[in-house]
């Protein structure tokens, strides 16, 4: 217990790092899965293909496996990532794709009334996604989001195998220069899971302050 | 006002309009009734774009809509017929996210572009037209089917459309309610305005409009003066419907 208290400021750290990658992809996966959301369901052909094809790489292939594509696999053509760039990345892109299917289900959620109403008073389609159907999608996505980015602080103990010292990592440090498992395990899984408290607690005040209709 | 040529409209092998011709003049009253499935509401909704039309035209307020045009100015003239057109839809179709007055603004603001003030003014004085000044700043799911609808009444009108469309505006409403939205209906169309109403309300027809067209089969059946033909109807069709409409 003592070790861990000792080294609590590097476990911090640690956990720093975990939030950064967390809210940093979360941020950039929001804005790709609602562009893929659209693609998909209002794009035309070839968009439309680019976005399921997308969807379905990524949901069909493993977190990690994608990371060290973008980590060592693109080495190969000369493009050398720091590792936490290639984590923002890699994870952004892997988020993206999850975002954009709850996004898609929200947005079909919204009754076809509200589109046709809006079109009624001379919007253009756009103007109607904008102002009328994504607000709405917004509020029904808000819990399978939650999910997706619970899942995605998870998954970035994952990072840790490209070298960036997230908690896992920091852990594995403390493990190697002290011999001694347990407390470091025990503690970061507590981290994990304040961490993820705090995120769906974050979500709900949200949902909530989105019903107030 | 409103101009139909050999209006048709089919999805994939089922033709649901057929080849409909007819002409609004301004500031006619004209109430669409008949039987479920008959057409009545493609009709309305191929007024305005909502459903494309697949064969021959329609001319609102002099913008031609042809089945034939390709998609870029087909789009360019249902902009330019939603301009001229208001719409009133059987579910409302309020935005549950937005309050009453904001509504109403959304399109002032987002179409005409006008200031939040300027619209917000415009808003108030219609809100205040229906009825419904008071509850300005509520979301609509606080409200009465009828305060619903006649908020829809009035986010239409603020557009100033020329033509008013209505599709079965009481029929998702309890019975007690269907009067104050036909109220507001009847003032408008006093009023002068050009309206085209999917109904299933006899007596409002039958009161307020001054044409009916009564539609079966994705045809006009009958087209008459309302006073002609709720006493007699033409066609067998239309008598067998209205005996059916009058049985209890």
């Amino acid at each position: 217990m003592d070790l861990v208290i000792d080294n609590l400021p590097f476990l911090f750290k640690g956990a720093y790092y975990t939030l950064l990658i967390t809210v940093v992809s979360m941020f950039f996966g929001l804005i790709i899965g609602l562009i893929t959301a659209i693609a998909r369901l209002k794009g035309n052909r070839f968009f439309r293909t680019i976005a399921r094809v997308y969807v379905s790489i990524i949901r069909g292939t493993p977190p990690l496996v994608q990371l060290v594509i973008v980590y060592y696999g693109l080495v190969d053509y000369g493009i050398e990532l720091g590792a936490l760039t290639a984590a923002y990345i890699a994870l952004s892109i892997n988020i993206g794709a999850y975002v954009s299917e709850a996004f898609r289900g929200a947005i079909q959620a919204v009754p076809a009334g509200q589109t046709e109403a809006a079109l009624a008073t001379g919007m253009t389609e756009g103007q109607a996604i904008r102002r009328i159907v994504i607000p709405q999608a917004i509020r029904i996505s808000i819990p399978p989001l939650g999910n997706t980015f619970v899942g995605m602080l998870k998954e970035t103990s994952l990072v840790s195998v490209i070298a960036v010292t997230e908690l896992l990592r920091s852990a594995q440090l403390l493990i190697a220069q002290y011999y001694v498992y347990m407390p470091f395990y025990l503690s970061i899984a507590v981290m994990y899971w304040i961490l993820s408290t705090a995120f769906t607690f974050i979500l709900n005040e949200i949902e909530k302050r989105l019903s107030v209709y | 006002m409103i101009q139909a040529n050999d209006l048709s409209k089919s999805y994939d092998q089922h033709e649901v309009l057929k080849h409909i011709s007819l002409t609004i003049p301004a500031h006619q009253v004209v109430a669409v009734i008949g039987p479920s499935g008959s057409g009545k509401s493609t009709f309305l909704r191929c007024l305005n774009g909502l459903e494309t039309i697949t064969g021959g035209s329609v001319s609102i307020n002099n913008h031609l809509l042809k089945a034939t045009d390709k998609k870029k100015t087909r789009l360019k003239t249902i902009h330019e017929i939603r301009q001229d057109t208001g719409m009133v839809f059987q579910q409302f179709n309020l935005y549950p996210h937005k309050t009453v007055i904001e509504n109403v603004m959304e399109a002032l603001i987002i179409v005409k572009k006008q200031s939040k003030s300027t619209a917000k003014t415009v808003a108030a004085q219609l809100l205040k037209r229906v009825g419904l000044q008071e509850k300005e700043d509520v979301y609509p799911s606080k409200l009465s089917g009828g305060q619903q609808q006649r908020v829809a009444i009035a986010r239409a009108l603020a557009m100033e459309p020329k033509i008013m469309l209505f599709d079965e505006p009481t029929s998702a409403l309890d019975p007690e309610l269907v009067g104050e939205v036909l109220k507001v209906m009847k003032e408008l169309a006093d009023e002068g305005m050009t309206m085209v109403i999917v109904t299933h309300e006899m007596r409002f027809a039958e009161s307020a409009a001054d044409r009916i067209l009564f539609m079966a089969d994705g045809q006009i059946v009958e087209d008459s003066e309302p006073k002609a033909f709720f006493a007699q109807p033409a066609t067998e069709r239309a008598q067998k419907f209205l005996a059916k409409v009058n049985e209890f």
